[in-house]
C-alpha cells in the first residue's frame, strides 16, 4: 500500500525511527516485516491477509528487537487495542514508539491463504469489529474497505458448549486439552503475556506442572486465560499459533463476554480506562455468591 | 474406606476464619472433609489456588471472607468478588460443576452461617461425587 | 530388498491379525476434532485409515518419545525412599503409512539415543516396532526432503515400504522384521513390480526435487565458520520463541526432567518435551544465560540441525518435512534461511572465522 511504504520511507530516512514493524509477502504468505533500510520499505503491505497481532513484537522482553531501536508499528483497531494494553500496565510508553494504524476490513484467520473473505474464511473476530477505523495513532493510513462478512463458527460453538452438561464440557476440553504439549506457543504468540518469569516456569513453589499431562494442561490453559481476564484483546493469536489447533479463541471470547456483561467492559484503545479486575463498584454483581 | 470428599477452604483470617472458629467454640456440628487455609483477606485468594487444589485431588472448594463493606483493608473483598465472579464463570464454561465450588460471605459473628456453608457444601459435593477430571494423558500414579 | 504385491484385501486381513493379536496397529487418519487434519492414531481396522491424504500435524516420534513419560516412581516408605524403574521393553505395534520424513527422522535420532547413554526406553520401543512407511506423493512447496539427502522413497528406518499400485500395493520388503510381517500376505512376484516402482519414485521425487537443491557437503562447515554472520542478527525477529517448530519436528528431541510429587510420599519423575527455542533452555542456576536472546537461539537451531549433529553423527538432523514452517505462528522459513546462508557457502566469512 503506496501510503504506508510512503510513510515507512519518510520516518525512516528521517531518523524518527529505527524500525518499521509492518507486513511483508513471505515464502508462504503474509507474515511480521522489520524494516530497517528505507530503500525495503517498498515490501511493506496491507491486505486482507494480514492477520497476526504485531503489537506482540513491542513486549520489552523482546531485547532483539528493543535493540534495534524505536519503532513504528503498524497496528490494526484490534492490535491498536494491544498496544493500548502495553501502554496501560506501563510495560511501554506512548511516546516510545510511532503507531501507524491502518483502516481495515476485516482479514483472514490464515495469513497463508489467498482466500477471499467469506464467512467461513473471516477471523470469527471481525463480525464484530467496532475499531475498522481506529483511533489510536500517530498516523492513520488507507481507505475504509467494506465491513467483513461475520462468521459465526465462534459464536455457534460458544452457545453449544453453554448448552452441554458439566460432564460432557469436561469432556469437550479434555478432548482437546489432552492435545497440548505446553509448547507455550499460545503466551509467546499473545501480546498481553510479557511477563519476564511466567508462573508456569517457577519452579519454585512449583504452582503448574510443567509436564503435558491432562491435569496440568487443563491447570496452565485456565491459568493463561484468568491471567488474561479484562486485559485480552480478542485477537485470537494464541488460537492461531497453536501447532494442535487447540480452541483457545472460545475461552478468550468466553471470558470477554463474561467480563462485558457483568462490568460492561470492553478491550479499548484507551489506554486512560482502567483494566476491569484492578477496579470495582460496589454495586457489582454478586449472583454467584451463595 | 468409603469415599469421603476433600474439600478445601480458603478464607480470610479476619471474618470467615473468626467466624469459623466461633463455630468450633460453639460446638456447632460440622461435617469433618473441610482443610481450612487461612489467609490475610480474600483478595489474597489467587485463582491458581483454586485450580491447583481441584488439580491436586480436592473434590470441592469454599472461598469466604468479609461482607462487602466490612473487609478489613477497606476494599479487597470488592476487587476479590470480581475475579471470582470470572474465575466461576470460566470454571463453569470448563467442565466443573456450579456445586463444587462455593463463594460466601461469612463475618467474625456468624458461626452459624459457616456451619450452613460446611455442611451445605459438603452434601453438594458428596452428591456429585469425586471430582475426576482426568483426561487420557499422564495420569497421576 | 525384494518385491512383492499384497492386496487391499490381504492388506486389511494382517491388520485385522495384528489387532486380535492385540498388537497396537497406528496410522494416519482423520482427526477426530477437525477433519481436514490428519493424526497418527491407533486403528482397529485398515479402513479406519486415511493412507496418503496429507502430511499427519505431528511426526511420528511421540511413539518412541512420549510428550510427557514416568521414567521412574518413587515412594517414601519407613526404611527409606524406594524407587521404581519403568520397565523399557514396550508392547509391540505396528505403524503402517507414515511418510518416509517421519520415518527416517527415527533413524536419524538413534545415533544421538546410543551416543554417550544407550537410551532403554526410546529403544525398548524402537526394538518393538515394526514400521511399513507409504511413498510419499504428498509433497507441497513447503517439503524438501530431496534437499537433506532423503526423498519421498527414502527407506530409512523402515521395515518394508507400500507403494500405491492397481489392485494394491507393491511392498518393498526391507529388514527381516518386514519380511517376517509381510510373510503370509504377500503374493509371489507378480509381473513388472521394479518398473511399477521405478515409476512411482520417478514421479513422487519429481515432485518435491524442484523446491530445494541438494545441500552439498561443505554446508555443515561454512555454517560454523559464519557462525558470527551479522544475519543472524535479523532472521530470528520474528520468531516467538514457542518452540511449535521442535514439537512438529520428526527429528527434534530435546527434552526436560521434572520431578513431580503426588503427596508428601509418592511422586514421579518423568521426561518432558522441550525445546532449545524457549527462553529459559540454556538459563543457568547462577542467573547467567548464554543464549539470552532469540537470535541466539533460533542460531542454534540452525546450527545444531546443520552443522553440529551432521559433524558430530553425520547427519543432518532435518528430514525436510517442512512441517516447522507450516506450523510457525511468526511465518519462519527453515528452507528461507538454509537458503540465505547458502549463498555464503562460497563467500568470504563475516564477522571473523571461528
Amino acid at each position: 500500500m503506496k501510503s504506508l511504504q510512503e510513510l515507512a520511507f519518510k520516518l525512516l530516512s528521517e531518523g524518527t525511527v529505527k524500525v518499521v514493524i509492518g507486513y511483508e509477502e513471505g515464502p508462504r504468505g503474509v507474515r511480521p516485516a522489520f524494516i530497517t533500510d528505507p530503500a525495503q520499505t517498498s515490501k511493506l503491505i496491507f491486505d486482507r491477509r494480514c492477520t497476526q497481532n504485531l503489537a506482540t513484537y513491542l513486549n520489552p522482553r523482546r531485547k532483539h528487537i528493543t535493540a534495534l531501536g524505536k519503532a513504528a508499528v503498524v497496528v490494526k483497531g484490534c492490535d491498536a487495542r494491544a498496544v493500548a494494553g502495553l501502554i496501560r500496565e506501563q510495560q511501554i510508553t506512548r511516546d516510545s514508539l510511532v503507531i501507524i494504524a491502518v483502516r481495515c476490513g476485516g482479514v483472514l484467520e490464515d495469513p497463508t491463504s489467498t482466500a477471499e473473505l467469506t464467512a467461513d474464511t473471516t477471523s470469527p473476530r471481525c463480525g464484530q469489529c467496532e475499531v475498522r477505523e481506529p483511533k489510536l495513532f500517530d498516523h492513520l493510513v488507507g481507505e475504509l474497505p467494506p465491513a467483513p462478512p461475520v462468521n459465526p463458527r465462534r459464536s455457534e460453538q460458544i452457545a453449544a458448549i453453554e448448552k452441554m452438561t458439566a460432564a460432557d464440557r469436561m469432556d469437550y476440553w479434555n478432548q482437546h486439552l489432552d492435545r497440548c504439549i505446553r509448547c507455550h506457543a499460545c503466551r509467546e504468540a499473545c501480546p498481553m503475556c510479557f511477563c519476564v518469569e511466567c508462573r508456569a516456569e517457577r519452579a519454585l513453589p512449583q504452582w503448574v506442572d510443567p509436564s503435558p499431562t491432562s491435569r496440568a494442561n487443563r491447570a496452565w490453559t485456565m491459568m493463561r486465560v484468568m491471567h488474561q481476564a479484562g486485559r485480552c484483546v480478542d485477537c485470537m493469536e494464541c488460537e492461531r499459533a497453536c501447532p494442535e489447533h487447540i480452541p483457545l479463541g472460545l475461552l478468550a471470547r468466553y471470558v470477554a463476554d463474561s467480563v462485558e456483561q457483568r462490568y460492561g467492559y470492553k478491550a479499548t484503545e484507551d489506554p486512560g480506562v482502567p483494566a476491569p479486575l484492578g477496579v470495582f463498584r460496589t454495586d457489582d454483581g454478586e449472583e454467584f455468591i451463595r | 474406606m468409603e469415599w469421603s470428599p476433600k474439600i478445601v477452604a480458603f478464607v480470610c483470617n479476619w471474618c470467615t476464619y473468626t467466624g469459623a472458629d466461633l463455630a468450633g467454640t460453639s460446638r456447632l456440628k460440622m461435617d469433618p472433609n473441610v482443610r481450612v487455609v487461612r489467609l490475610t483477606c480474600s483478595s489474597r485468594v489467587n485463582p491458581l489456588f483454586v485450580i491447583k487444589a481441584f488439580e491436586r485431588g480436592a473434590d470441592g472448594v469454599i472461598i469466604s471472607g468479609c461482607h462487602t463493606g466490612d473487609c478489613h483493608y477497606s476494599t479487597g473483598n470488592y476487587f476479590a468478588r470480581r475475579r471470582f465472579a470470572i474465575l466461576h464463570d470460566l470454571l463453569q464454561f470448563m467442565g466443573l460443576e456450579n456445586d463444587r465450588i462455593t463463594f460466601s460471605w461469612v463475618s467474625a459473628s456468624e458461626g452459624n452461617k459457616w456451619q450452613q456453608v460446611v455442611n451445605e457444601t459438603t452434601a453438594r459435593v458428596k452428591a456429585l461425587g469425586a471430582y475426576h477430571p482426568q483426561g487420557k494423558v499422564g495420569q497421576a500414579q | 530388498m525384494t518385491h512383492r504385491f499384497i492386496s487391499h484385501e490381504k492388506l486389511s486381513k494382517l491388520v485385522a491379525d495384528l489387532v486380535a493379536a492385540n498388537t497396537r496397529v497406528i496410522a494416519p487418519v482423520h482427526a477426530h476434532d477437525d477433519a481436514e487434519q490428519i493424526d497418527y492414531l491407533p486403528i482397529q481396522k485398515l479402513e479406519d485409515a486415511s493412507l496418503g491424504v496429507q502430511l499427519p500435524r505431528r511426526s511420528a516420534k511421540e511413539f518412541f518419545l512420549p510428550t510427557t513419560e514416568v521414567i521412574l516412581q518413587y515412594r517414601c516408605e519407613k526404611e527409606g525412599v524406594k524407587i521404581e524403574e519403568v520397565p523399557s521393553a514396550a508392547k509391540p505395534q505396528v505403524i503402517l503409512g507414515p511418510s518416509p520424513c517421519d520415518v527416517a527422522g527415527l533413524e536419524i535420532v538413534d545415533k544421538v539415543m546410543s551416543w554417550d547413554y544407550r537410551d532403554e526406553l526410546w529403544f525398548g520401543r524402537r526394538e518393538a516396532t515394526t514400521i511399513v512407511s507409504l511413498l510419499c506423493s504428498m509433497a507441497d512447496a513447503t517439503c524438501f526432503c530431496t534437499a537433506v539427502g532423503l526423498g519421498p522413497d527414502s527407506v530409512r528406518g523402515s521395515d518394508a515400504m507400500l507403494v500405491p499400485t492397481a489392485g494394491g500395493y507393491v511392498v518393498r520388503l526391507i529388514t527381516p522384521k518386514g519380511e517376517a510381517l509381510f510373510k503370509n500376505y504377500v503374493s509371489d512376484q507378480v509381473d513388472a513390480l521394479d518398473a511399477r516402482v521405478d515409476k512411482a519414485v520417478a514421479e513422487a521425487r519429481k515432485r518435491v526435487e524442484a523446491n530445494m537443491p541438494a545441500i552439498p557437503a561443505d554446508f555443515a562447515a561454512s555454517l560454523e565458520r559464519n557462525f558470527d554472520h551479522p544475519l543472524w542478527k535479523t532472521m530470528a525477529l520474528r520468531c516467538h520463541g514457542c518452540g511449535a517448530c521442535a514439537s512438529v519436528c520428526p527429528t527434534c528431541h530435546c527434552f526436560d526432567i521434572v520431578d513431580e510429587h503426588d503427596d508428601s510420599e509418592r511422586g514421579v519423575r518423568r521426561r518432558n518435551w522441550d525445546s532449545c527455542q524457549t527462553a529459559r533452555f540454556t538459563l543457568h542456576a547462577s542467573g547467567h544465560n548464554p543464549r539470552a536472546s532469540q537470535n541466539e537461539r533460533f542460531r542454534q537451531r540452525v546450527e545444531h540441525k546443520f552443522s553440529i549433529y551432521p559433524s558430530r553423527f553425520g547427519e543432518i538432523l532435518c528430514t525436510g518435512c517442512g512441517r516447522c514452517s507450516r506450523v510457525c505462528p511468526g511465518g519462519m522459513n527453515l528452507a528461507e534461511v538454509v537458503g540465505e546462508f547458502r549463498k555464503l557457502a562460497t563467500a568470504a566469512p563475516e564477522g571473523g572465522a571461528r
